[in-house]
């Protein structure tokens, strides 16, 4: 909110802020420019771990990176069928 | 012998790869090192122009690398400085007449001959930047101040780590007054995105351009700011790695303000 006020004080926000910013962000990007094998690899391990501790329906697990303006985050979706009772330990 | 072999890259085409070789080899053969500077873009030959030796040239890199001359027959001495050789690219050819194991392997005779190589990288990605980096020990990385060189300085950063040639941070083109305002990225910007260390920070001096008219040597223009960088950034590569980096700084008050306009209108 500060920070609004400064810039309402102070006119906008300065263009190499703006640079630093695009940049963070494009750089993210171009490493998430991941490959078929990363996806593909990161899907069998994250089902390998998940089915330590739940049963689940390996089909019809969805991965997906997903972008927006400020962030970018992985999203993984799975339905539970059960727990396994015998990794409590 | 056991020399040093430098690759300075960058990615992005025009960020003053060329003028960097060229000065830093300059001020290194200047503390008495022998020293070559290769031309790697084969196809678009530009350092011997830089230089000064355009006139010069006989046998280039290919030739040298595919055994049809020796080393010593390819490399130019230079007109004013006595330990300084250039090794020029070939003008006619393609970028695939070298392999990077026949590179690899003139690198090690390069490397028995003198105690600098600095290996000036053309821009991209393919393979004139494999066969530049495959003998190489360290790079220089050259970036400026922009969205663009320091996106493309990034990716090559990443593919130097992949083949284990540690890679320093040179930042070129610096304008302290755009800096000063907001309107540039700042080094500090710079270094905090690639998280990288630095080897120097250059000022753009219109000496650069100055120099290049008449192929002279920038780091013996006295009023470079330019030149004066590139020196210290030797020094560093030739064992002083603690000589402090200094940061361009924008000129204050009324005299410094008349004598920057003063040097530039030169």
């Amino acid at each position: 909110m500060i920070e609004g006020l400064f810039k309402k004080l102070f006119g906008k926000e300065k263009s190499k802020d703006a640079a630093k910013k695009r940049l963070k962000l494009a750089l993210v990007y171009d490493k998430l420019d991941v490959s078929d094998d990363l996806i593909t690899n990161l899907h069998q391990d994250i089902v390998d771990v998940i089915s330590k501790y739940f049963i689940i329906d390996k089909e019809s697990i969805k991965l997906d990176i997903k972008r927006s303006d400020n962030s970018s985050s992985l999203i993984l979706n799975t339905p539970i069928l059960s727990t396994r009772r015998s990794q409590s330990a | 012998m056991e020399g040093k072999i430098i690759v300075i890259t960058s990615g992005k085409g025009g960020v003053g790869k060329t003028t960097a070789t060229a000065s830093i080899g300059a001020a290194l053969a200047m503390e008495n090192k022998k020293v070559a500077v290769i031309d790697m873009d084969i196809g678009l030959r530009n350092l011997d122009v830089v230089m000064g030796l355009e006139n010069r040239i006989v046998f280039n890199i290919v030739d040298a690398v595919n055994g049809k001359c020796k080393v010593q027959q390819a490399a130019i001495k230079d007109r004013k400085i006595d330990n300084l050789f250039l090794i020029p690219a070939s003008q006619s050819d393609n970028k695939n007449v070298i392999s990077p194991a026949a590179m690899k392997n003139f690198c090690k005779e390069l490397r028995t001959e003198f105690d600098f190589v600095l290996l000036d990288c053309p821009a991209g990605i393919e393979q004139g930047f494999e066969n530049s980096v495959v003998g190489a020990d360290e790079a220089i990385v050259i970036c400026t101040p922009e969205v663009s060189a320091v996106r493309d300085a990034d990716r090559v950063i990443g593919l130097l780590y992949a083949k284990s040639v540690l890679p320093k941070l040179l930042v070129n083109r610096i304008v302290p007054e755009m800096v000063a305002r907001g309107d540039m990225l700042s080094h500090e910007d710079v270094v905090d995105v690639l998280s990288i260390d630095l080897i120097g920070l250059v000022p753009m001096d219109d000496n650069v351009v100055i120099s290049t008219n008449t192929g002279a040597h920038l780091i013996h223009n006295k009023q470079s700011q330019a030149g004066k960088a590139f020196r210290r950034i030797a020094m560093r590569l030739n064992g002083n790695a603690d000589l402090p980096i200094e940061v361009p700084r924008a000129k204050k008050g009324f005299w410094g303000k008349l004598g920057f306009k003063r040097g530039r209108n030169k």
